[in-house]
């Protein structure tokens, strides 16, 4: 076996149909792991935080990826179906008293029923007509939580309990650290479920709906079925990243739901690359990462150019925007895209291709 | 998944920026950290709130810190986005600050389990009542009323004024909007008034509140009680002023200020302000080291306004209660920082907000307002350290 | 009957303003098919134009206007030749996202060179109420409905009958046939942004004048959506009729129950979108499933 792929030189079935083919991609996976396996013990409380939130919004990101990179059903009801999500979990593990799990559970249920519920206008719409639809579900979702005094007890806010998982709650002192196994757990979970899920006929039949959905029902995809379960799916995913946000944030509020949300999340899956998990992954942590490393550098040049203080924050914003922007400029089909390329480049040196 | 590396490279070369920092040794700087809303939502009075710390603190290092150990502060912008605040949260406990000043209601409520967690003293500028009960928070301190003691002092005025009159209740839709709206009603019952009293939520963002003032009207409400900030509050008041309604705004706190005056220009005359922090205009024994030391700076506090204030004393308040830790030769821990702000007695701000006291039963800094009529585009007291009726 | 007219008196006003947004939304898509998430925006950085060169450069009025519009005409060109055209024939979401984030870069300009504070302006219309029908009604909303009404009239008729308006929509229509005819592409995109950053100018003074000048104008941005849904994303007049019924939908909504307004739009903009996707006066380009 090369340590490159130079062509396709299967001779099994079983070896087409396997994830990693080369070994080059083999040791990738093997150095993820391992970086994965030790993060933890790099990085201090603070940058481990960061990472978990991370976590949270990669499990986000794919949800989304599927419907719009993968189904290409433009979604920005990105942040209602988080709140659908959180407020579920929330709510059933306060008031009802169910076990966490179990109500992480039904959470996902639940917000991959409202995806298909708000999923509906796809059936007569679609691209950017639906894009506009989906403001709307985002609008209406949160609208109607902050309607529902019963919702919070009138308070506007719900408390959530520490993580207490099988009689053992998270102790404070780790608390980063426990977070980080079960969030990167999940998270891997999440990847690696998506991934496989685009070798299944579900999977195929989403991506044929994206590429062309005529073609895509005369060779026998369900429209109305592909496109209704991609919502639900990815609304699922989507459910689990709210979930873990209540249970994480130990608050839940439709402050943190609003359509602002929606558009950082199709940031990421745009940054990171439309239909591509990986790209999911990439672009989570460049748009989670970005304001705290742009804070972090504001906070070096505010010690040498004190003058600029009052403007630096506003400074920051601007850049958050202006990365977005030169980003797609220069490659507007993501992360993904510049890594694949990055490994061409190495691939065929010192050939230009 | 296997191609996290690209990003998992970043952070592990940004895991040495985390920053060092933690005050332990004796004569160490004392970290502070303030979570300031600057961009956001809020930021208009944000601003200069968050000036006004600063200001405090370079203020008190200026005259040697406390008991010779400078302070220091971090302060960053949050615009108003929760997850951004426990962003900034992490990032000070890992930066080993003693104390952390926040700012909105929103962040207030997320962090009060972190803080009781983590045992650092919080305060912010957001008022609500649930923050004030040591059980339930134990490590947060409200130094001025809360938005329900404020709301309480606005009906005992209006009650004073208009024993039967129809009050209406405009609030921001949203958990800092609705702290005041159940204790009010609660009041008005509690006290047995004859008062009409009903809730409606603001838009934001909104041109005009002829829908919500028509509905006002139909109730019969003489008084509008405006639990907002001031660029709303100075919509209604202009379109009162356009409707020609005999209606009296009444103020509290977020709204109860110059921007107010200076937004709604001539419209604002004559209505009513519940404001705990007095304006610089009224020129308190409190307000005259914070001139000096604004005009030694070239800062113009007229300008600045009564936010600056708010800053300024939010901050003395966290510092003489460092103050009280070094003065009893304690380590400058969270819990002693707790026990010394809850035992040091009244801090005297020279009439700039009601003396502020905590207890170990209670974290309500203090229960007295100003009121202030816009009268000539001023803030005019009409009294002063209001508290509600007992 | 009063607080009706009341009410369809602020909606109007209201609706005016949303019209002007709305009309560079469409001019933006019919010309160049990008979905603009910056139209707030441009409402804003018109507004914070126009304070510049009225308040702190202290021109006259007209001499203020003038300014503004040369500097949102030019805001307009310089977007178009330096973000969008790049993304010709790219990802429509990637586009969306380049006008995301060049949204979030505007605003964020606008706060550093002008701070976060709203601004103070002398008023430009005329300040008093005129009665109608026992209603209170401030003349600086009627004369706002009127200028945007002159406005939309001019736009519209640029469009019908003016060299340049013909040919953007020669463009709009078939893009390989305008070209053949020898109209440049490319100077129609740049006008059509030019002319969406000038009508987002007039709206933001007006919305300036008779609210405020601050960050809060921006929000007009997400309320354009149901405007243009309800008139047709390609359609001129649309924007005047989706502007005005979307403006007292709200307000009489706001009368019934408070802040329902918040969403009542977006009510309205599901059902136009399930029961007529290219609204009112739209093309029936939209692909059906």
């Amino acid at each position: 076996m090369p340590a490159t792929a130079t062509g396709v030189y299967h001779t099994s079935y079983a070896s087409e149909l396997r994830l990693r083919h080369t070994n080059a991609e083999r040791t990738r996976l093997g150095l993820a792991v391992v970086f994965l396996l030790a993060l933890p013990w790099l990085v201090d409380n603070y940058w481990l935080g960061i990472v978990n939130t991370i976590g949270i919004a990669v499990i986000g990101a794919v949800g989304l990826n599927i419907l719009v990179g993968f189904t290409g059903q433009i979604s920005l009801g990105q942040g209602g179906f988080l709140a659908v999500g959180a407020f579920t979990s929330a709510l059933l593990a306060e008031r009802a008293g169910l076990p966490v799990p179990l109500a992480v559970v039904v959470a996902v249920l639940v917000t991959a029923a409202a995806g298909a519920f708000f999923g509906l206008p796809a059936l007569r719409l679609k691209g950017l007509y639906l894009a506009i639809a989906t403001i709307a579900s985002q609008e209406i979702i949160v609208f109607v939580i902050r309607r529902w005094g019963w919702l919070t007890g009138g308070q506007g806010f719900l408390d959530v309990e520490r993580l207490t998982l099988f009689g053992w709650r998270v102790p404070r002192t780790s608390f980063e650290f426990t977070w980080y196994w079960i969030i990167a757990g999940l998270a891997v979970i999440a990847v690696l479920s998506a991934r496989n899920l685009f070798r299944t006929t579900l999977g195929r039949s989403f991506m044929a709906v994206r590429d062309q959905d005529i073609a895509a029902s005369a060779i026998g995809v369900d429209l109305t079925r592909a496109k209704l379960v991609a919502f639900a799916v990815s609304s699922g995913y989507v459910g689990l990243a709210g979930a873990l946000t209540a249970h994480y944030t130990e608050t839940v509020t439709w402050e943190r739901f609003t359509i602002d949300v929606s558009i950082q999340y199709l940031a990421m899956i745009i940054v990171g690359g439309l239909g591509s998990i990986a790209g999911s992954v990439y672009g989570a942590a460049f748009i989670m990462l970005l304001p705290p490393l742009l804070a972090e550098l504001a906070g070096r040049v505010r010690s040498w150019a004190p003058f600029l203080a009052e403007q630096l924050p506003a400074v920051q914003a601007a850049a958050f925007g202006l990365v977005i922007v030169l980003f797609l400029l220069f490659e507007p089909r993501g992360l993904d895209r510049i890594w694949q390329r990055a490994k061409d480049y190495i691939r065929f040196w010192p050939f230009r291709y | 998944m296997r191609r996290m590396l690209i990003a998992g490279a970043a952070l592990a070369l940004l895991a040495g920026c985390g920053g060092p920092g933690g005050a332990g040794g004796d004569d160490e700087e004392i970290a502070i950290g303030i979570i300031a809303d600057l961009t956001g939502a809020t930021g208009d009075v944000g601003t200069p709130y968050n000036e006004g710390m600063l200001a405090y603190i370079d203020y008190l290092n200026g005259k040697g810190g406390i008991k010779g150990r400078k302070i220091k502060a971090f302060s960053e912008d949050y615009a108003y986005k929760v997850p951004v605040a426990e962003e900034k949260y992490k990032k000070y406990v890992s930066q080993g600050v003693v104390a952390i000043q926040a700012w909105g209601t929103g962040d207030s409520e997320a962090l009060r389990g972190k803080v009781k967690d983590d045992e650092l003293p919080f305060m912010s500028a957001s008022y609500a009542e649930v923050l004030t009960d040591p059980a339930e928070s134990p490590y947060n301190f409200v130094v001025a009323p809360t938005y329900s003691d404020q709301m309480r002092v606005g009906l005992d005025y209006i009650a004073a004024q208009d024993p039967t009159a129809q009050v209406a209740v405009f609030h921001h839709d949203s958990p800092f909007g609705n702290a005041p709206v159940a204790d009010g009603e609660k009041w008005i019952k509690d006290k047995g008034y004859q008062l009409g009293y009903r809730a409606y939520p603001m838009k934001t963002g909104a041109t005009d509140y002829v829908g919500l003032l028509q509905q006002a009207k139909s109730q019969g409400a003489k008084y509008i009680v405006i639990q907002n900030v001031s660029s709303p509050a100075a919509v209604v008041a202009r379109d009162i002023a356009a409707q020609r309604l005999d209606m009296k705004i009444v103020c509290l706190n977020w709204c109860a200020d110059e921007l107010f005056i200076k937004t709604a220009g001539a419209a604002a005359e004559g209505h009513i302000m519940i404001q705990p922090f007095a304006p610089p205009g009224a020129d308190k024994p409190g307000h005259q080291p914070i001139r000096e030391y604004t005009k030694s700076k070239g800062i113009d506090l007229d300008a600045k306004g009564l936010h600056f204030v708010q800053g300024w004393y939010t901050m003395h308040v966290m510092a003489q209660g460092i103050e009280k830790v070094l003065t009893d030769g304690k380590e400058l821990t969270g819990p002693n920082l707790r026990a010394a702000l809850e035992t040091m007695g009244p801090v005297d701000t020279g009439g700039v907000i009601g003396p502020v006291k905590f207890t170990a039963d209670s974290h309500r800094g203090s229960t007295a307002s100003g009121i202030y009529q816009v009268s000539g585009g001023q803030l005019n007291e009409i009294a002063a350290g209001v508290e509600p009726k007992a | 009957m009063t607080q009706f007219i009341q009410l369809t008196a602020y909606g109007l006003a209201n609706g005016a303003v949303l019209a002007l947004a709305a009309l560079g939304f469409v001019l933006i898509y019919k010309a160049t098919s990008v979905i603009n998430f910056a139209q707030g925006e441009l409402l804003l950085v018109g507004a914070y134009l126009f304070y510049t060169a009225f308040v702190l450069l202290r021109l006259p009025l007209v001499g203020a206007v003038i300014a503004g519009v040369a500097g949102a005409a030019l805001l307009g060109v310089a977007v178009e030749r330096l973000v969008l055209r790049p993304l010709i024939g790219e990802n429509p979401i990637s586009v969306i996202m380049v006008t995301i984030g060049l949204a979030a870069a505007l605003k964020a300009v606008v706060q550093m060179f002008y701070g976060t504070a709203p601004r103070e302006m002398p008023k430009v219309l005329p300040a008093g109420t005129v009665e109608v029908a026992g209603a209170a009604i401030p003349l600086d909303r009627l004369l706002a409905v009127g200028i945007a009404g002159v406005v939309l009239a001019g736009f519209t008729a640029f469009f019908r009958w003016s060299r340049h308006g013909i040919a953007m929509r020669a463009v709009a229509d078939d893009q390989q046939a305008a070209l053949v005819q020898g109209i440049s592409v490319r100077r129609i995109f740049a006008l059509a942004w030019a002319l969406a950053a000038v009508s987002a100018l007039i709206g933001g003074i007006l919305l300036a004048d008779i609210a405020e000048v601050s960050q809060n104008l921006a929000s007009f941005g997400l309320i354009v959506f149901p405007v243009v849904i309800l008139g047709g994303l390609d359609s001129v007049p649309g924007t005047i009729v989706g502007g005005v019924v979307i403006g007292l939908l709200s307000q009489y909504a706001e009368g019934l129950s408070p802040g329902a307004s918040q969403v009542v739009p977006y009510i309205a903009l599901v059902l136009i979108l399930l029961v007529r996707p290219y609204g009112l006066f739209g093309q029936t380009r939209i692909e059906r499933v």
